[in-house]
């Protein structure tokens, strides 16, 4: 499967960027990383460039937040997005924040999955449990 | 007759001519009722029998080059490499449409020079379909280009008579491939040019190959620093009759184009003072910071309506603004060039003749104030004697 993913907005953490590229390859996934300081627009475009299944976005400083609003009204605007399977991981608030409270946030901005101060590992394993439960609906 | 070191070069602008000898620079308001050579003869005709015609170089932006129809899937890839390289070959008039909405779209009633087809990695395909081809069928166009997906290239090609199949023009990481396009949009600039009746008959004076200006201009730019102290990173605008290009150094651009060029060009085809005169009147009545700028100028809006030289010159002030608008974050183009960091704009074409240096910071002072509430102040540089394209005329001859 074809993963797009890449560090939204102004955030410049590449190495945890790195780091999910090397996860998501050696989990057998055709990666196409657009590294840091990517915005909302290039990560769309690139799945649809590409033919991309999944859209993983990161974020470690809270900068998603201010992002994700825009995902759903952005989204909409793309004709054959329907299925894409939207992911989104790292830290997601700024300062200290409730974990549920957190992940129904981002669930209504539009996200399948929503990984807050979840290690790496753990998120991808949900990923494919995800991948698996849609196949079977 | 000519002796070996002496070359003429000429450049036949859309408003002017300019001719450059060892020793001087003529410039000449075209008789757009005379054919070109016709009146360059007459104008020029002592100066051009002094050369051979192997020693005649010329050049030419006159015939407004090609119109071009991009398809892309994106914005921020296909549609954007494919402009950027259509612009480095040349090209001035470039329309683009986003395919999945294709069906929306009106369809030109103008003959279109070429299409170009873009979209899809290799490994994506089933990209384009029947709304593409339906779309086709009711546009007229000379030449027709895909540079997408390998993997859906046999399927366009079965659907679309004559249709030229070039590599991908986006790698597999999403970059850009800009030589196979180039190369052909080039030579299919280069044929035009030659194709043109008015521009055929220069070949009675030179024995050389004509080419576009902006390629001569783009070929300056890396030996710039021959003629000006430039700081890089610069900008150069060249402010015709027709059109404007625009000439910006790489570092002044946070963008996903990675490629080897130093520069890129960008045009805006109807910000001229002559051709398009109407169209940058209503492009300035269009923004909202226009009327204080002609405050600042002590003028008012009738001086559009005015025939005079003063009003040539409030024009050229306002195309300057205008452009520098347009690749700012107040206007969301293109591109958008990082305006703060730029160390030098340099000024070229039939504007050095009419504005003052202190006449053109003045508008870029206001630019900087008004637009990024900055006191920024690049260094201006006038390119009046065109030493620029001098020097790019040269570098071709080198490579000849």
């Amino acid at each position: 499967m074809k993963v797009v993913t890449g560090v939204v907005g102004n955030d410049i953490h590449v190495v945890a960027n790195r780091l999910m590229e090397l996860s998501l390859n050696a989990r057998g996934y055709e990666v196409f990383n657009l590294g840091v300081n990517t915005h909302l627009e290039e990560f769309f475009d690139a799945v649809v460039e590409t033919g991309a299944n999944i859209l993983l976005i990161s974020s470690l400083n809270g900068e998603a937040e201010g992002w994700s609003r825009e995902v759903k009204a952005l989204k909409s605007k793309y004709k054959n997005l329907d299925d894409l399977i939207m992911m989104i991981g790292g830290n997601l608030a700024v300062g200290r924040g409730d974990a549920e409270e957190i992940e129904r946030k981002y669930k209504n901005y539009g996200f399948d999955l929503v990984c807050h101060q979840i290690d790496l590992n753990t998120g991808l394993d949900w990923l494919e449990e995800f991948i698996e439960k849609r196949k079977t609906q | 007759m000519s002796q070996d070191n002496e070359k003429l070069l000429i450049d036949v602008g859309s408003t002017y001519f300019k001719l450059s000898t060892p020793d001087s620079i003529e410039q000449h308001f075209r008789d757009f009722n005379k054919d070109i050579l016709d009146d360059l003869l007459q104008k020029s005709g002592s100066t051009i029998e002094r050369f051979n015609k192997d020693d005649v170089h010329i050049c030419s932006s006159a015939n407004g080059g090609l119109s071009t129809l991009i398809i892309g899937l994106t914005n921020s890839f296909s549609l954007k490499y494919a402009t950027n390289i259509a612009f480095n070959s040349g090209i001035n008039i470039i329309d683009t449409l986003l395919y999945q909405n294709i069906a929306e779209y009106s369809v030109p009633g103008d003959l279109i020079d070429v299409v170009i087809i873009v979209g899809g990695i290799d490994s994506h395909s089933n990209i384009f379909g029947q709304d593409l081809y339906n779309y086709l069928e009711q546009l007229n166009y000379s030449n027709i280009v895909f540079v997408g997906s390998e993997k859906d290239a046999n399927s366009v090609a079965a659907n679309i008579d004559n249709l030229a199949v070039l590599p991908n023009v986006i790698d597999n990481r999403l970059h850009i491939v800009e030589e196979h396009l180039k190369e052909y949009l080039t030579n299919l600039y280069q044929q035009d040019i030659m194709g043109k009746e008015d521009i055929k008959n220069l070949y009675q004076i030179t024995s050389n190959q004509i080419f576009s200006t902006p390629y001569v201009v783009n070929q300056a730019l890396p030996h710039i620093d021959a003629s000006y102290s430039v700081v890089n990173p610069f900008i150069l605008l060249d402010i015709g009759g027709a059109t404007t290009d625009i000439h910006y150094s790489k570092d002044l651009v946070d963008d996903n184009i990675v490629t080897e060029n130093e520069f890129d060009r960008l045009v805006f085809k109807k910000l001229g003072v002559y051709k398009s005169k109407q169209s940058l009147i209503y492009a300035a009545q269009n923004n909202e910071f226009t009327y204080e700028l002609l405050t600042h100028l002590k003028v008012t809006e009738n001086i559009f309506d005015e025939q005079s030289d003063k009003a040539t010159k409030v024009l050229m002030q306002l195309a300057i603004f205008l452009v520098l608008c347009k690749i700012s974050h107040y206007r969301k183009a293109y591109i958008n060039l990082k305006l703060l960091a730029i160390n030098s704009i340099i000024i070229t074409g039939g504007i050095t003749k009419v504005l003052s240096v202190e006449e053109i910071e003045n508008i870029i002072a206001f630019f900087y104030r008004k637009i990024l509430t900055s006191d920024h102040k690049p260094v201006t540089i006038l390119d009046s004697n065109y030493d620029i394209w001098t020097l790019g005329a040269k570098e071709i001859k080198h490579v000849d």
